[in-house]
């Protein structure tokens, strides 16, 4: 298992230079069955990051680059009318696929947003009266620019709620960045990942999430974060019961990636930015200030 | 300039208009007219500075309102150094703060004066319904200081419960200071209002003064007795000796009101008391009558401060009586005292002045009966069977001229005690025999439940004394002799139909309401005797009932007793209300850790995990490093991971290897290294 997981890291490592963390962040997004919003600026590796991972995962991989003027079908797929046959022929969006790439999602309109968002969170696709269920796993990796910058549709609260993490990759590190000068093109690099696991390996994975042992302490502990969130002056909206479940779910994960068969207060933390920033909102600053200062005040320790 | 913090919030604007009315509304019936009028318009302005529509007052229209406001105190009053104008001064000034009203230290400053001027109530009246009023005032005033906290305390419900609460907590520590609280006297001798009308008996008796009197059911006097009560017919409450004539009213006269030379004996004991013990032990209360003059039986002495007594048996006080004043009596009665000082000539004189001419008719009368023979009682005995015989008593007599006591004993022959008294001195004075008017009360109402007497205005009455060689001064009641129920049943009985003719509503017909005033009356008078009157005297007594003896030591106990109680029930209370969750047994052996930890130097934050904790440890106390991961790995398997076994494991760890790691030895050396 620490092998794999290892493997994995160390092979998109060797693409993104220096972004460990975030890396596994990633996968424990994957393993414990959520989505990943990546918020950056363009041009920091976000399209890399995914297309690596589908790669070692050996998972199917598609992307759709969002515009102002998509529409849902170009995600979801179009019925077509085929003359030979006289019949309606369904031809698949790129939504049917295990790794789904939405390269700058809120460059598009709230329909199509929401069309795609709608396909996460019930794994299935209705189109002309049919319901059609997509390839499991399905991953979506979106990535989005920081709001401030030009042509963009917010994506509202109760979308980015859908997301189980949102990262950022930020800056490479001086000496990641001087060898990204001294290394080969990453694209080379890209085309020579071979997949580390198969499918069954990952199902099993993902099933092992569930299986990770949680503590009363640690469940306490994870109660009295929450509900500081929801009594704290400085956040307008506490954690909801399904981002709680969220963070629970996600250090599960992050345990598991490290080996480790019971949560730790330090893995909750550890995932605590990624689950909880998109999340919380407040006038005591944006919510990756609010989630430090969260951290900070409430004890691990039951006083 | 003030930040948005310090600002006043906006919400809690109407709360301090509440409280201000309420702390107001009691004033504003003894201010001048236009006060109300100025606070209503202080605060239609902050009003409308509240909507936007207009800025708060500069300086020189501030200058210009204190100008005009004093004017008008100035105008309204004409003299400064008296209770009313300077309670009219708080009150406007008060109002006037209003006008700037800013920031949150300004409406503490109007609340905290809200406070002052709600108690400046008690000034003037002390029963209950103003009490209740106090309280009411207290609670909203409460709230509006609660609602000054912002986010939301300015709703009703919130600001008043709050109120409400912090009241009924501080409840207990106002009962003790009640009792424990030492009572001044006042440091300064508040200007009493002197302008108000009198009641009660007065000065002086023309006719018709007790007709008003008679109209009046307002209590008097309430007396409570030691041991033997009174009889009704020997119930006279002397206050007042009518020596001087002229014509048609009755006066003190000078020498014998105590302003006018009257000789007045303030110290007990200055005046030689009878042998015998006195017959009679009581308490008076009295209602504020704005005079001097205190009511007692006959021959009475008084121990109370501030009380005197005069030459004609009577009691006197050193300032009027402004507000409810009690005291004690003994009496004897006239006839104890067996020996008897003659008369003085000056006495004597004053006792038979007449004017020098008027009402030749009854001069005349009673001049036949002299040349007849009669002597002082024979006379006195004619003149009240002549009373019996032919006058009525009645509360409307008609109106008389000039020569009254003419009109009255040959014309009209109807009257009440007035005339009778009045005639029945000028006859007796006439015919050579020193009388006097005494003026007071007679009579009274036993109220059973409380075990007190109930004298009200309407049994004002008058009567005479007449003075006999070797038995000294002798009461005569004339009118007993017209209407002996009068004495014996009081006014109600003898004037029948007349009696309380022209108040508006009948009340006094109907029996439950009479009930009820007499019930209300005793709640009163329990309330009087147990909180306002509840002086340094009574205070020295309760403390000395509830300590046995009143030493520093007793008094601080009684302090510091129930304080320590309520403050250990209140920690009590923390305490188990904290321990209701019980911590795991590894967090708690690890808190128990991290304390140690702390005593050694490390302090743990509330959000370090217990591996980043352990790093911090051994970086800062390198001798520790091992301890600190043990202990963190045994507490992290423990805690996360479940493992019973990794739980003795911690145990052992604190109670073992901990005691001789951080003993006092290594932690001196730990801090210095």
């Amino acid at each position: 298992m620490q092998k794999i997981v290892s493997a994995i890291v160390s092979d998109i490592g060797s693409v993104l230079l220096g972004k460990e963390r975030q890396v596994k962040l990633a996968l424990a997004c994957l393993l414990s069955k959520g989505h990943l919003l990546i918020e950056d600026l363009p041009g920091m590796g976000k399209t890399t990051l995914a297309h690596a991972l589908a790669q070692v995962l050996g998972l199917s991989y598609k992307r759709v680059q969002f515009t102002s003027d998509m529409l849902p079908a170009d995600i979801l797929g179009v019925s077509i009318f085929d003359r030979e046959s006289g019949q309606f022929h369904f031809h698949e969006g790129p939504v049917f696929s295990q790794v789904l790439l939405a390269d700058e999602i809120n460059r598009s309109s709230p329909k199509t947003q929401s069309a795609l968002l709608e396909a996460m969170e019930e794994c299935q696709v209705s189109v002309d009266g049919e319901t059609r269920l997509l390839p499991q796993p399905f991953f979506v990796i979106a990535t989005q620019n920081p709001l401030q910058q030009s042509g963009t549709f917010a994506l509202p609260e109760s979308q980015l709620d859908r997301f189980l993490m949102r990262i950022s990759l930020g800056y490479p590190t001086r000496e990641a960045e001087r060898a990204l000068y001294l290394g080969t093109d990453p694209r080379q690099q890209l085309a020579k990942l071979k997949p580390r696991i198969d499918l069954a390996t990952l199902r099993k994975m993902q099933s092992l999430v569930g299986q990770v042992k949680t503590s009363d302490s640690l469940l306490n502990y994870l109660e009295r974060l929450v509900l500081h969130t929801r009594q704290s002056p400085d956040c307008a909206v506490g954690l909801s019961p399904r981002g709680a479940l969220a963070l629970l779910r996600a250090a599960k994960a992050w345990a598991l990636l490290h080996n480790r068969g019971h949560v730790l207060p330090e893995d909750i933390q550890a995932v605590l930015p990624s689950v909880a920033g998109h999340r919380l909102q407040g006038e005591g600053g944006n919510g990756d200030q609010l989630v430090e200062r969260l951290v900070r005040q409430v004890d691990i320790i039951a006083a | 300039m003030a930040t948005t913090q310090d600002l006043l919030p906006r919400e809690s604007l109407l709360w301090i208009f509440a409280a201000q009315f309420v702390a107001l509304l009691p004033q504003f019936t003894q201010l001048p007219l236009w006060v109300p009028f100025a606070w209503a318009f202080a605060v239609y302005w902050r009003l409308e500075v509240f909507r936007g529509r207009r800025d708060l007052p500069g300086r020189t229209l501030k200058l210009l309102v204190i100008f005009l406001i004093i004017a008008g105190l100035a105008m309204s009053y004409r003299r400064w150094f008296a209770l009313e104008p300077m309670v009219a001064l708080l009150t406007v000034s008060f109002t006037l703060k209003n006008l700037e009203l800013v920031s949150r230290r300004d409406a503490f400053v109007s609340l905290l004066l809200a406070y002052f001027v709600a108690a400046t109530l008690f000034v003037r009246e002390q029963t209950i319904p103003y009490a209740l009023y106090g309280l009411l005032s207290v609670v909203v005033i409460t709230a509006a200081l609660a609602a000054q906290m912002g986010s939301f305390s300015a709703r009703p419900r919130r600001a008043l419960g709050l109120s409400l609460r912090l009241l009924a907590q501080a409840t207990p520590l106002m009962l003790l200071l009640f009792v424990v609280m030492p009572r001044l006297g006042p440091l300064w001798s508040v200007p009493q209002d002197t302008s108000a009308g009198r009641t009660g008996v007065s000065d002086s008796m023309a006719p018709g003064d007790f007709t008003r009197l008679s109209k009046s059911d307002k209590p008097a006097l309430r007396i409570s007795f030691d041991g033997p009560i009174p009889p009704p017919e020997q119930r006279y409450w002397r206050g007042l000796v009518y020596s001087e004539f002229d014509g048609r009213t009755w006066r003190q006269g000078f020498g014998v009101d105590p302003r006018n030379g009257g000789r007045v004996y303030w110290r007990s004991g200055e005046r030689p008391l009878p042998q015998v013990g006195p017959r009679y032990r009581y308490q008076v209360i009295q209602e504020a009558s704005r005079t001097p003059w205190l009511f007692a039986l006959a021959r009475p002495v008084s121990d109370s401060t501030e009380v005197g007594e005069t030459e004609d048996d009577r009691l006197v006080k050193r300032t009027p009586v402004y507000s409810r004043f009690a005291y004690e009596v003994r009496s004897w009665p006239r006839d104890t005292d067996s020996v008897q000082a003659p008369l003085s000539t000056a006495e004597r004189r004053r006792n038979l002045q007449l004017p020098v001419e008027g009402n030749e008719r009854t001069r005349k009368w009673v001049e036949n009966l002299r040349r007849r023979g009669l002597g002082a009682e024979e006379i006195s005995t004619q003149l009240l069977a002549r009373y019996n015989r032919e006058f009525t008593y009645t509360l409307r007599p008609p109106a008389l001229g000039v020569d009254s006591v003419d009109e009255f004993l040959f014309g009209s022959k109807q009257g009440f005690c007035e005339h009778f008294a009045g005639s029945y001195v000028f006859a007796m004075r006439a015919a050579g025999v020193p009388a006097r008017v005494v003026a007071g009360y007679q009579g009274g109402e036993w109220v059973r439940g409380e075990q007190y007497l109930l004298v009200r205005e309407y049994d004002a009455h008058a009567w005479a004394e007449i003075w006999l060689d070797g038995r000294g001064w002798q009461r005569v009641d004339p009118t007993a002799a017209v209407a002996p129920e009068r004495v014996r049943d009081g006014l109600e009985s003898a004037a029948g139909e007349e009696f309380m003719q022209d108040s508006l509503l009948p009340l006094h017909r109907i029996d439950v309401l009479v009930k009820l005033r007499l019930q209300w009356d005793m709640i009163n008078y329990r309330w009087y005797q147990t909180v306002v009157s509840f002086d340094s005297e009574r205070q020295r007594d309760t403390l000395q009932r509830l300590l046995g003896d009143v030493s520093p030591l007793r008094m601080a106990l009684l302090f510091a007793l129930p304080t320590v109680l309520a403050l250990l029930g209140v920690l009590a209370w923390i305490w188990y209300s904290g321990r209701r969750r019980k911590l795991p047994p590894a967090e708690r052996l690890y808190r128990k850790f991290c304390r140690r930890m702390a005593r050694a130097g490390v302090k743990r934050d509330a959000g370090e995990t217990p591996q980043d904790y352990a790093e911090r440890i051994a970086a800062q106390k390198p001798r520790l490093a091992t301890l600190a991961q043990r202990v963190t790995d045994a507490f992290e398997r423990a805690a996360y991971a479940g493992e019973s076994a990794a739980l003795s494991e911690l145990r052992q760890l604190l109670r073992w290897r901990l005691a001789s790691a951080v003993s006092p030895a290594h932690k001196r050396e730990l801090v210095g290294s």
